[in-house]
């Protein structure tokens, strides 16, 4: 099908609205209401040359907010896809994808370490056998990051303290994909997902949990499970508290501000689930930024950005985000998303905040009120 | 113009904990991860590029077992016309001279213009083949090449000295060439363009077909024995928090006078 065709490009009305909301194009020349325009006019293919086409961070605000119900967000998607097969692509995006084909992690982990992380924590593991009610899904950034271990250390350790049946898939758990489709590399994603598809529903676990939205969004809206349904971390935690599960000691004495993660609550509607944890932890309603829930701003760590620079100068998202928390006096930004950890802890070095604010994931301050230790 | 291009297929080992057979003269390769040579997918880039800019034939080649023909289908997907695979169990040991000799073999019949091949390949490292072949197919090679331009049957070449310095050098066609790593950037092969040519035919030749004799198979070199080098001394492995070990280095440099 034609280009302009498969994404009624015809229909758009030009109003803006998607470069209005566009969180990366006050400072880069991403513009994608005008990518959509040049689409239909000139064709795609004079769009291919174009670097800030890398700029995206594919949170789908512009997609969300079309009055069209058009997807500039997929249209963008496209676009690197045509690159992909082109296979002019930058280095960092062409080494993700190939370390993702051979590895199956985009940053050429070792399979065999993929689940070092759980060594002496007595994780079972349904690639070798085990039945579990609970599958998690751990993934590559949380299974090989020293930073991210402890978010997955934790849950696990919280699973067992709350009696839920847990367990991994085990080292034949491949890279979810999420962000290999969003770099155009539809190929890829499609045997990711079948491996990874063919080892959920083999696992017999009715739940599979993802500590990433990134993760979740794929597993829940991507990968059409049958009989196994996806969930994120927040939700599981957010039913455990309320079931009276969860030993918590008393609430954390910090003012906590939350950052909601695109592809947790703009793309999936997963809004509550994390206040309500964050607020069992403080014993007090998280703080709320300017811009939050629909209107959170991205962190700039999505759509293959975690190996892209962008051609984007200035003042970064996050770097906003952190400096606005610090204002508001809060103590720790708390996010559930290990993409947005790691560029706001990012923003505290290069602004000079690191001290005077945290960034910790939900799981690192439910482990603290819990009493859970982690390796770090 | 007709390019020749000689691929291998090797294991990524940089985050591999290697252990030897119970031979003791091999690696062992099971569940290990294989990608193409890098030196390789350089060549391969430029005899992709030599066809997009003068028109002509790619023809790819690798020596190995079926595994291997995914060295070929990424040539195939980057638009090399042909490609062979040589394999037979009398090369299961095969040194560097008789990868040449059956490459060369299959080589001598293809009315080429030019062979292409890495310098090297990342897992033993020889670096002979190329050099080998030239000899055997009686036509001049020329190694560590970091640019490469032609005029009328000369190619003009560079290739890499010692010390950052580049040398420049006219060869003849038919000639061949070990391509250095960094004379251009290899594109990148979707899963879907591999998919694409999963059909296209692979040649395989076996040493009948190539008509080499068995007594022929004679390696130069023959591996004794593999092992892990033992450790050596004067290395002080710093433990502790990053805070701890980075006041020890700052200890170690003030006393050796660096710092």
């Amino acid at each position: 099908m034609e280009f302009a065709q498969k994404f009624e490009l015809y229909a758009c009305l030009q109003c803006g609205k998607c470069t209005g909301g566009c969180p990366v194009a006050m400072r880069t020349p991403l513009n994608v209401r005008m990518l959509m325009r040049e689409a239909l006019i000139y064709g795609v293919d004079v769009l291919l040359g174009r670097p800030e086409i890398w700029d995206c961070t594919t949170c789908k605000t512009c997609t969300l907010r079309c009055p069209r119900k058009l997807e500039p967000s997929e249209v963008l998607i496209a676009i690197r896809a045509k690159l992909v097969e082109s296979g002019r692509i930058p280095k960092n995006v062409i080494d993700a994808l190939e370390a993702t084909y051979v590895h199956g992690n985009p940053w050429g982990r070792a399979r065999q370490k993929r689940t070092e992380w759980a060594k002496g924590l007595g994780v079972k593991e349904v690639a070798a056998g085990e039945r579990v009610e609970l599958l998690g899904f751990v993934c590559c950034a949380v299974a090989y990051d020293p930073r991210l271990q402890p978010i997955a250390q934790t849950f696990a350790k919280v699973m067992a303290i709350s009696g839920v049946d847990f367990g991994i898939i085990g080292i034949e758990e491949s890279c979810c994909g999420n962000e290999i489709r969003r770099m155009g590399e539809e190929g890829l994603f499609e045997e990711l997902k079948d491996s990874n598809k063919a080892l959920i529903e083999g696992s017999g676990a009715k739940e599979v949990v993802a500590l990433s939205p990134h993760c979740f969004n794929a597993l829940k809206n991507e990968y059409r499970l049958e009989g196994v349904r996806a969930i994120h971390y927040t939700e599981i935690l957010e039913g455990l508290i309320s079931q009276g599960r969860l030993p918590l000691k008393g609430p954390l004495a910090k003012r906590v501000v939350y950052h909601d993660p695109c592809f947790l609550g703009k793309q999936n509607g997963v809004y509550e689930a994390p206040r309500r944890v964050l607020e069992a932890i403080i014993g007090t309603a998280p703080l709320e930024f300017s811009r939050s829930r629909e209107t959170s701003l991205c962190c700039e760590g999505g759509g293959g950005r975690m190996w892209v620079e962008g051609t984007g100068t200035g003042v970064r998202n996050s770097e906003i985000r952190v400096k606005e928390a610090l204002e508001m006096g809060a103590e720790v930004v708390a996010t559930a998303c290990p993409f947005c950890l790691l560029t706001l802890e990012d923003a505290l070095k290069t602004t000079g905040l690191e001290g005077k604010l945290e960034v910790k994931d939900i799981l690192e301050l439910l482990g603290e009120a819990l009493g859970v230790e982690v390796d770090r | 113009m007709k390019v020749v291009v000689c691929l291998k297929r090797v294991p990524d080992v940089a985050e591999v904990d290697l252990q030897l057979d119970p031979s003791g003269r091999r690696i062992r390769t099971e569940g290990l991860p294989y990608v193409i040579n890098d030196w390789d997918n350089y060549a391969l880039e430029e005899a992709i590029r030599i066809k997009e800019r003068t028109g002509g034939q790619v023809i790819a080649l690798t020596v190995g077992k079926e595994p291997d023909e995914e060295v070929l289908r990424r040539a195939l997907a980057l638009g090399a016309d042909d490609a062979i695979r040589i394999w037979d169990p009398l090369l299961e040991e095969a040194d560097p001279f008789l990868i040449a000799v059956v490459l060369s073999q299959a080589i001598k019949g293809l009315a080429f213009d030019l062979v292409l091949t890495g310098v090297q390949a990342s897992d033993d490292g020889y670096a002979q083949v190329g050099p080998m072949m030239a000899e055997m197919l009686g036509i001049p090679h020329v190694t560590l090449v970091t640019h490469l331009g032609f005029e009328g049957k000369k190619a003009l070449v560079r290739r890499e000295l010692e010390g950052g310095l580049e040398e420049e050098v006219e060869v003849e066609l038919p000639a061949l060439l070990t391509i250095q790593s960094g004379i251009n950037e290899p594109r990148y092969v979707s899963v879907l363009g591999i998919k694409r040519v999963a059909k296209k035919e692979i040649k395989v030749l076996d040493l009948e077909a190539l008509g080499i004799s068995p007594s022929e198979i004679r390696p130069k070199i023959k591996v004794e024995k593999l092992f892990v080098p033992p450790s050596g001394e004067g290395a002080e492995i710093l433990k502790g928090s990053p805070e701890e070990v980075s006041d020890k280095v700052l200890e170690i440099l003030e006393k050796g006078g660096v710092i």
